[in-house]
């Protein structure tokens, strides 16, 4: 009897054994599992981009939502403060900008001249005609917002519904911004040119060497990458988009060089330079949109949209 | 459940989701809609949570600008700190949910690191480093304030079993 008993306390103990080994196993199945299906479900999503869509149209489009209307009243109440509050300023700001609008008629007068007579060297010479743009406003509603909210962004208030499509360059009068990363149905992110991730094709004003401008994040000078060492590059120097890349038409400014520095180890030159725009105060911006039938370059496709976030670096 | 606590209870997380996004604007990298995951199966949990869970997910991947992963893995995590703690810890103490806030203060950079490297993404990581030190701080706060405001139509503790 004791010898019976004692079997059933040892197949007793053999049974919880195994089921102690067992939990282990069973969590250690769970997370493989899990970090499986994780991993293909992220794999699928770069490959297709649907996921990135549907938060964009979702997500993204919802914030928005939520952010316009205490937009607008703050629009309303700092337009009240300015238009009623400010109005002694008026006259002064008045005077001002008639003073700039005749120096600018001036200059227009200039350059008006000039553009016709490259206008009329380039058909003799058979030239392509470039490309027309067009520019539209948008409203800058949040810069980079949320914990998965990594790269330096600004988001607009126009999105895939009034014709923004990823890629599009985003300008100021004073240079560019950077260019439409993703978009919603009525939102839209742009990446700035002085995120890590942003690579913009650009040309100097005055030398014409050509380079590849690139951020550090933002408060850190951009990184004008691949000036070979005899090149020509002034310190203060105007750094156009030189349009190679076939995303911002020619001719934009982008930076000014500010540091030129020649290395003993490296094949190219160190050139620091600083961005046109103060990008964390930017209210409005102008999108570029090609002029219909006017298409990409030769050689390049348009851009897909859902494939923004994979090409962030590849521009 | 009375009548009325479907619609207190959308208002009221309507409202959190609300205030959530706009805290987002002003302090970007920082989630201020984690803690009400943590309130949400404390005083609910089940579909509800569920809920709340997809349409945060959708709102944090949707503003953010990784590939699309890290509110999954964000949110989804959360849920495993909390069952897990809830082995060693009483839920609604506020040691717990400070330890709650340390772990999600970790993991913000950890995930960043590793979606950017997936992604072939060049991140700073001293941003998110500030940013995981900051949601590990504000992470309680929230809670508290949350929790003080819930309505007490919607708590489960405070009905009969």
């Amino acid at each position: 009897m004791r010898r019976a008993g004692a079997y059933v306390v040892a197949a007793h103990t053999a049974r919880g054994g195994r089921s102690g080994v067992r939990r282990p196993q069973k969590i250690a199945i769970a997370v493989v599992a899990g970090l499986f299906l994780y991993l293909s479900i992220y794999t699928w999503n770069l490959r297709t981009g649907h996921l990135d869509a549907l938060s964009s149209y979702t997500g993204l489009d919802i914030s928005g939502f939520i952010l316009r209307p205490g937009l607008w009243v703050s629009d309303q109440v700092v337009g009240f403060w300015e238009r009623y509050i400010y109005l002694v300023a008026l006259k002064q700001r008045n005077d001002d900008l008639h003073e700039e609008a005749d120096r600018l008629r001036r200059e227009n007068m200039l350059m008006s001249a000039r553009a016709r007579s490259a206008g009329r060297l380039e058909s003799l010479l058979g030239f392509r005609a470039p490309e027309q743009w067009n520019f539209s406003g948008a409203r800058v509603i949040a810069q980079r917002m949320g914990p998965a909210g990594v790269l330096a962004t600004l988001t607009v208030d126009r999105g895939s519904a009034s014709g923004v499509r990823p890629d599009m360059p985003v300008v100021m009068p004073e240079g560019v911004v950077g260019r439409v990363l993703e978009t919603g149905a009525t939102t839209a992110s742009v990446l700035l040119l002085t995120d890590a991730n942003s690579r913009i094709a650009v040309i100097g004003d005055e030398n014409r060497s050509p380079g590849m401008l690139s951020g550090q994040g933002y408060g850190q000078p951009l990184i004008l990458r691949f000036v070979n060492l005899n090149a020509l590059i002034d310190s203060g120097e105007l750094l156009l988009s030189s349009g190679l890349s076939g995303l911002y038409p020619k001719g934009l400014p982008v930076a000014r060089v500010t540091k030129v520095q020649r290395s003993d180890i490296s094949l190219f030159l160190t050139v620091e330079a600083e961005p046109l725009v103060d990008v964390a105060g930017v209210e409005e911006v102008l999108l570029l949109d090609r002029a219909v039938g006017a298409g990409p370059e030769e050689g390049r496709d348009a851009p897909v949209d859902g494939e923004a976030k994979d090409r962030v670096s590849g521009e | 459940m009375y009548p009325g606590s479907n619609v207190t209870a959308i208002l009221w997380w309507g409202a959190y989701t609300l205030i959530g996004v706009w805290a987002q604007r002003f302090v970007p990298g920082v989630d201020f809609l984690a803690p009400g995951i943590v309130l949400s199966m404390q005083e609910q949990g089940g579909a509800r949570t569920v809920w709340l869970a997809v349409i945060w997910v959708l709102l944090l991947e949707g503003m953010g600008n990784l590939p699309f992963g890290y509110g999954v893995a964000w949110y989804g995590l959360l849920a495993v700190f909390y069952i897990m703690g809830r082995w060693l810890f009483e839920a609604r103490s506020l040691l717990f949910v400070c330890l709650l806030g340390i772990g999600l203060g970790v993991l913000h950079p950890l995930l960043i690191y590793f979606l950017a490297s997936l992604g072939n993404l060049a991140v700073p990581m001293e941003t998110s480093l500030v940013e995981g030190a900051l949601q590990a701080a504000t992470f309680p706060v929230i809670w508290l304030a949350a929790d003080k405001l819930f309505p007490k139509g919607l708590r489960q503790d405070a009905k009969p079993l």
